[in-house]
C-alpha cells in the first residue's frame, strides 16, 4: 500500500501459503455437493454433508491463521486471466467467511422437518449455496461477484419451491423470486455501467476486476448511475428498508430458519457495499451520504415500529432483521475507520444472533405447530435451555456488553458522534432499545407467559438442539470477551477502506 | 505474586454458579449458601487487606482486555468502596435465606441468576475501567429480568421486568455516551479512571458529561421524576431481590463513583441541579410513603426520601457530605435490605403486606415486629443506629451549602419518620383480625440468624460509628480534594 488513494495491493498466495487455500475454500463446498449428492437416499449422505460443512468451517479457520492483519493489502490472491478470475481476502472478508462457514455447518446440524426434501438433497443443495457465498466473499470482480450471487439465489429458490405447498407459500416464493430477480438485474447492470467505464478509459478493453476498475471509476452521472444501480441492488439483497417486501412474507411461510439464515445470516450485501460500492464509485458515495444514512435512520424506527405491530415471531423477527440492517447501512456510510469497523463486526454478529433465533423458532415450530405469538405460551417451563438463548441472542442483537455486538454498536456511536453529531446518535442508540422492547415482548408473550390451560404438551429440550443453540451462544460469548483477536483483524481493512474518504 | 484478591471475589460467585450444574440439583441450595459464604469470607479479608491511610487506590490488578481500544481489566478499591464488598455479600445470604424454601421450580436457575448478579454487583464496586464497569452494570439486567419475570409474586411480574429492563438499558446509553466522550477528551482514548480522574477537561465536555451521568445513574438511583418503575418493581419483585436491589445503591455509587469526580466544575456550577432533584426526591419520597398501604411500597417511597438525602449531602462537594453519603447509603444496605427481607418473611407467612390485610402482627409474630421495627427505624435515622452518624455528617453539610434545602431535608426526613411508624402501627398492632395473621408462625431459627447479624451491625455501628468513618473518612477528603484540579 504506498497510501494514494483509491489503490489497492495484493500479496499472492504462494508467499503466505502452500496451498492456494481460497481455490480449495470455494471448491469444497462443492465437491462435497456432488459427493452427497451422488450418495443419493443413502444415510451416509448426511453424514458426509455434515463433515463437508465442518471440514470447510476448518479450511476457513486455517485460512484465518494465514493472514497478516496488520497488512491493509488483498492477501492469498489468485488469478487466472483467460476467465478473470481474482480472489483475494482481508481481514473483513475473513470474518464473513467464518459465519458463513459456521452457520451452513450449524444448518447441517439442524436439518429440516417436514419430508418435503430428502436430507441428502437438502445437503447437496445447503453445501451449494455455501459456496456461492463463500465465492461471493473471496471474489474481487463484480460478474464473479454477480454469478455466485445468482447460484446462492437459486439454491434457496430451490429450497422454497420445494418447501411451499400452500397458496400463501406459494405466493411468498413468487414475491420473493420477483424481489430478488429485481435486485439482481440492477447490480448486473451497474457491472455493466463499470464494464464499460473501464472500456471507454482503456480504448475498448472491458473488465470486471476490482483492481481495474478502481483506477477507471465512471465520472460524473456514470458514477451516480453505478452507485444507485448497485447499491439498490444490493440493498434488495440485504434488505433494507423500503425495500424488504420480501422478507417477512419468506420469513412467515418460507421454511423456517434455513432459508432466512441463508438470505440474511451472512450479511453479503452489507460487505458488497464495503468492497465494491465505496471504493468504486467514491464521489458518489459522499454526496449522497446523507440521503443514505436518513433513510436508514427512518428505517430503525419504522420497521422497530411495524415489528411491535406482529402477532406471528417469524414476521416479528423479519422485521427486527430490517431494522438492525439500517444500523449496519448507517455505520458504512459514516465513512469512518471506526464505523465501517464496527458495521463490520455488527454484521457478523447479528447474523448469528439473528440465526441463531431462527434456529430456536424453527424448534417451537417443530413442537407446536404454530408461531402465532397467541397461540403460544409457558414455553420456558418446557424449554428453558432455548429459552435463555432466545433471550441471549436477543440481547446480542440488542448491544449488550459481553455480546460481540457491544463494542461493534460502541465503535459505530463513536463514528456517529464524529460524523454525524449527538442528536443521530442518540436517535440510533434509541432504536436499538426499540429493538430490544419488541423483542423482549415477543419472548415474554412466548416463553415467560402463564401456560394456558389445554395446551399441548412440549418435548423437552433435545441433545442436537442443545448442541446447535450451545454452538451459536458460546461463539457469541466468547467473541464478546474477548473481542481483541476481531477487532484487529479488521482494523487495517476497515482503516483501508475509510482512508479513501476525507473526513 | 500477590494474591488477585478482588478477582477472586468478584468471579467466586460466578464459579459457584457454573458449579452448580455439575453437581446435583438437589444441592444447588446449599452449594449457592457455601459459595455466598466463601464471598463474605473473601470480602472480610479484603476489608482488612484495605488501609484507610495508604494509597487512594488498593488492591489493584490490571490486565490487557481490548486493546486496540485500549480498555483494560482494572479492579481496585477506595475507602468508597471497599465496605459495599462485605455488605453485598452479607445482603446476598440475607436474600439467599429469604427464598431458601420459596423456590420450587427450576432452583438451579434461580440460585444461579442469583449468584451470577452477585458477580456483576461486587463488579461495579471494583471496576476501575469505565468500560468494565459499564459491563457489569449492564449484567446486571440479565439476572434482574429473569429473577422478577419467572419467580415474580404477583401477575404483572413479567411487565414490570421489562419495563426495568428496558428503562435500565435506555439509561445505559447516556452513561456509555459519557464514558465515550471522556475518552475521546483524552489526547490518547483511555477508560482508566484513575487517569480521568485527574485529566484536565475542557468546561464544555464536562457538562456534557456530568449531564449524562446524572441522567444515567438518575434512572437508577432513581431521582424524581424518574423513580415511576420503583413502586412497580417493590409490588412485583419478592423482597429478598428488592432487597437487593434497593439496598445497594448502585445510582448513588455511580453518582459519587463516576459523575461528580469526573466532571468537577460541571457539576459544581450546577450544584443547585444536584442539590434541587436530592430535596425534591427527600419531599416526594416522604410524602408518598404517607400515602401508601402497602408496607414494601412504603419501603420504597422511604427509600426514594433517602437516597435524596445522600443526594443533596454530596451537592455540598466537601469531604463531610461525601463521607455522610457512602455512610448513608452502606447503612442502607443493612437497614433497608433487612427489612424487605423481613417483609418478605412476612409475605411468605400471610401472603401479604398490605396493612389492610395485616393488623395486630406483633401478636404472633413478635421477633419479627421487633426486628422490622429496629430495621426501620435505622431507615428513619434514629440516634444509636447505624444511619445516624451518616445523616448527621449529611445534614451539617447540607445546613452550611444549601441551608434553605437542608431545612427542607429535615422537615421531609419528619415527616419520613412518622409515614413510617405509622404504617407499622397499622400493620403490627391493634387486633388481629385475619385468619393468615392469627395462625402465622414466628421466625425460624435461620431467618432469626439472619437477622440477628444484621441487628447487630445497625446497633453496633450506631453505637460506635469511629472505625468504619475512619475507613471512608480518607478517601473523601481525597475525593473532595480532586474536585479542585
Amino acid at each position: 500500500m504506498n497510501g494514494t488513494l483509491g489503490s489497492l495491493s495484493e500479496v499472492f498466495w504462494y508467499e503466505q501459503a502452500g496451498l492456494p487455500l481460497l481455490l480449495l475454500l470455494q471448491l469444497l463446498p462443492l465437491f462435497g455437493a456432488a459427493v452427497v449428492f451422488a450418495f443419493k437416499e443413502r444415510s451416509t449422505a448426511v453424514l458426509a454433508g455434515k463433515l463437508f460443512a465442518l471440514a470447510e468451517l476448518l479450511l476457513a479457520i486455517v485460512v484465518v491463521s494465514r493472514l497478516q492483519p496488520t497488512s491493509a493489502a488483498l492477501q492469498l490472491a489468485e488469478r487466472f486471466a483467460p476467465l478473470a478470475y481474482h480472489v483475494g481476502v482481508d481481514g473483513v472478508s475473513l470474518i464473513f467467511v467464518l459465519v458463513a462457514a459456521l452457520l451452513t455447518f450449524l444448518m447441517t446440524l439442524y436439518g429440516m422437518s417436514r419430508g418435503m426434501i430428502s436430507p441428502g438433497r437438502l445437503f447437496a443443495v445447503l453445501l451449494l449455496a455455501e459456496a456461492g457465498l463463500v465465492g461471493m466473499l473471496v471474489t474481487l470482480n463484480v460478474a464473479w461477484f454477480a454469478a455466485f450471487s445468482a447460484l446462492e439465489l437459486w439454491a434457496v429458490v430451490y429450497l422454497l419451491r420445494r418447501w411451499a405447498s400452500s397458496h400463501a407459500e406459494t405466493q411468498a416464493l413468487a414475491r420473493f423470486v420477483q424481489y430478488q430477480a429485481f435486485g439482481w438485474g440492477l447490480f448486473a447492470a451497474g457491472c455493466v455501467v463499470l464494464g464499460w467505464g473501464h472500456a471507454e478509459a482503456h480504448a475498448g478493453r472491458w473488465s470486471f476486476d476490482l483492481f481495474d476498475l478502481i483506477g477507471a471509476v465512471p465520472v460524473g452521472k456514470f458514477q451516480t448511475a453505478a452507485f444507485y444501480l448497485l447499491f439498490y441492488g444490493l440493498a434488495v439483497r440485504t434488505p433494507l428498508f423500503p425495500l424488504h417486501g420480501w422478507l417477512p412474507n419468506m420469513a412467515q411461510h418460507g421454511l423456517i430458519a434455513v432459508a432466512p439464515a441463508l438470505m440474511v445470516g451472512v450479511k453479503v450485501g452489507i460487505y458488497g457495499m464495503f468492497r465494491f460500492v465505496l471504493p468504486l464509485t467514491p464521489v458518489a458515495v459522499e454526496y449522497w451520504q446523507p440521503y443514505v444514512v436518513g433513510f436508514a435512520g427512518a428505517g430503525v424506527f419504522f420497521t422497530a415500529a411495524l415489528a411491535f405491530q406482529q402477532t406471528n415471531l417469524r414476521r416479528l423477527l423479519a422485521f427486527a432483521v430490517v431494522s438492525h440492517t439500517s444500523l449496519l447501512v448507517i455505520g458504512v456510510f459514516s465513512l469512518h475507520e471506526a464505523g465501517i469497523q464496527g458495521a463490520m463486526l455488527l454484521a457478523a454478529n447479528f447474523g448469528l444472533a439473528a440465526t441463531g433465533m431462527w434456529f430456536i423458532v424453527g424448534f417451537v415450530f417443530r413442537r407446536t405447530g404454530t408461531t402465532e405469538l397467541h397461540e403460544l405460551s409457558g414455553l420456558f417451563e418446557r424449554i428453558p435451555f432455548l429459552a435463555i438463548a432466545f433471550l441471549g441472542f436477543g440481547l446480542a442483537i440488542v448491544g449488550m456488553p459481553g455480546t460481540p455486538g457491544f463494542d461493534a454498536a460502541h465503535l459505530i456511536l463513536e463514528a456517529a458522534i464524529d460524523q454525524f453529531g449527538a442528536l443521530l446518535t442518540v436517535a440510533t442508540a434509541l432504536g436499538n432499545v426499540a429493538a430490544a422492547g419488541f423483542l423482549l415482548w415477543a419472548f415474554q408473550r412466548a416463553f415467560l407467559s402463564q401456560a394456558k390451560s389445554g395446551a399441548y404438551d412440549v418435548d423437552r429440550t433435545l441433545p442436537m438442539e442443545y448442541v446447535v443453540c450451545g454452538i451459536a451462544l458460546a461463539a457469541m460469548l466468547a467473541i464478546g470477551f474477548f473481542t481483541e483477536p476481531w477487532l484487529h483483524l479488521t482494523e487495517s481493512a476497515s482503516q483501508a477502506a475509510a482512508a479513501r474518504f476525507v473526513r | 505474586m500477590k494474591l488477585p484478591l478482588l478477582s477472586l471475589l468478584v468471579f467466586l460467585p460466578l464459579f459457584g454458579a457454573g458449579l452448580l450444574w455439575l453437581l446435583p440439583a438437589r444441592a444447588a441450595r446449599w452449594l449457592t449458601a457455601a459459595s455466598m459464604l466463601a464471598t463474605l469470607a473473601l470480602g472480610v479479608a479484603a476489608l482488612v487487606a484495605y488501609q484507610p491511610a495508604g494509597a487512594r487506590f488498593q488492591l489493584l490488578e490490571q490486565a490487557s482486555w481490548i486493546a486496540s481500544l485500549n480498555v483494560h481489566y482494572r479492579l481496585g478499591v477506595d475507602g468508597l468502596s471497599i465496605l459495599f464488598l462485605p455488605a453485598t455479600a452479607l445482603l446476598f445470604l440475607g436474600s439467599l435465606v429469604a427464598c431458601w424454601n420459596v423456590v420450587q421450580t427450576s432452583a438451579r436457575l434461580h440460585y444461579s441468576l442469583l449468584l451470577l448478579l452477585q458477580t456483576a454487583m461486587l463488579g461495579i464496586f471494583c471496576a476501575l475501567d469505565t468500560v468494565l464497569f459499564f459491563v457489569f452494570w449492564e449484567l446486571t439486567l440479565v439476572p434482574l429480568y429473569f429473577l422478577l419475570g419467572r419467580w415474580g409474586v404477583s401477575s404483572s411480574s413479567p411487565q414490570a421486568a421489562a419495563r426495568y429492563f428496558l428503562l435500565m438499558l435506555a439509561g445505559g446509553i447516556p452513561l456509555l455516551l459519557a464514558f465515550v466522550l471522556l475518552a475521546a477528551s483524552q489526547p490518547v482514548p483511555t477508560f482508566d479512571l484513575t487517569v480521568l480522574l485527574d485529566a484536565q477537561l475542557p468546561r464544555s465536555t464536562q457538562t456534557a458529561v456530568f449531564l449524562l451521568c446524572l441522567l444515567g445513574f438518575g434512572i437508577k438511583v432513581p431521582l424524581v421524576p424518574m423513580h415511576t418503575w420503583l413502586p412497580q418493581f417493590a409490588l412485583a419483585a419478592p423482597g429478598s431481590l428488592t432487597a437487593l436491589l434497593l439496598g445497594l445503591k448502585l445510582g448513588a455509587f455511580g453518582l459519587i463513583r463516576f459523575a461528580v469526580p469526573l466532571a468537577p466544575a460541571a457539576a459544581q456550577d450546577m450544584h443547585w441541579l444536584l442539590a434541587g432533584l436530592g430535596t425534591v426526591a427527600i419531599l416526594y419520597g416522604a410524602v408518598g410513603m404517607l400515602a401508601q398501604t402497602n408496607l414494601r411500597v412504603g419501603l420504597a417511597y422511604a427509600s426514594i426520601c433517602h437516597v435524596g438525602l445522600a443526594v443533596l449531602g454530596l451537592a455540598s462537594f466537601t469531604a463531610q457530605g461525601t463521607q455522610g453519603a457512602v455512610s448513608l447509603l452502606l447503612s442502607f444496605s443493612v437497614a433497608t435490605g433487612g427489612a424487605f427481607l423481613l417483609l418478605e418473611f412476612l409475605r411468605q407467612r400471610t401472603g401479604s403486606t398490605d396493612i389492610h390485610a395485616l393488623g395486630g402482627a406483633a401478636k404472633t409474630m413478635p421477633l419479627l415486629a421487633t426486628g422490622f421495627l429496629i430495621c426501620g427505624l435505622a431507615g428513619v435515622g434514629m440516634p444509636g443506629t447505624s444511619s445516624f452518624p451518616g445523616e448527621f455528617l449529611l445534614i451539617i453539610a447540607a445546613l452550611h451549602s444549601h441551608t434553605g434545602a437542608g431545612m427542607a431535608a429535615l422537615f421531609g426526613l419528619s415527616i419520613a419518620a412518622g409515614g413510617f411508624l405509622a404504617l407499622y402501627r397499622k400493620a403490627f398492632f391493634g387486633p388481629v383480625t385475619r385468619p393468615e395473621v392469627s395462625q402465622a408462625q414466628d421466625l425460624r431459627p435461620r431467618e432469626w440468624a439472619v437477622l440477628v447479624a444484621l441487628i447487630v451491625m445497625i446497633v453496633a455501628i450506631g453505637i460506635y460509628p469511629g472505625p468504619w468513618i475512619e475507613i471512608v473518612r480518607p478517601a473523601a477528603e481525597a475525593w473532595a480534594a480532586g474536585l479542585g484540579r
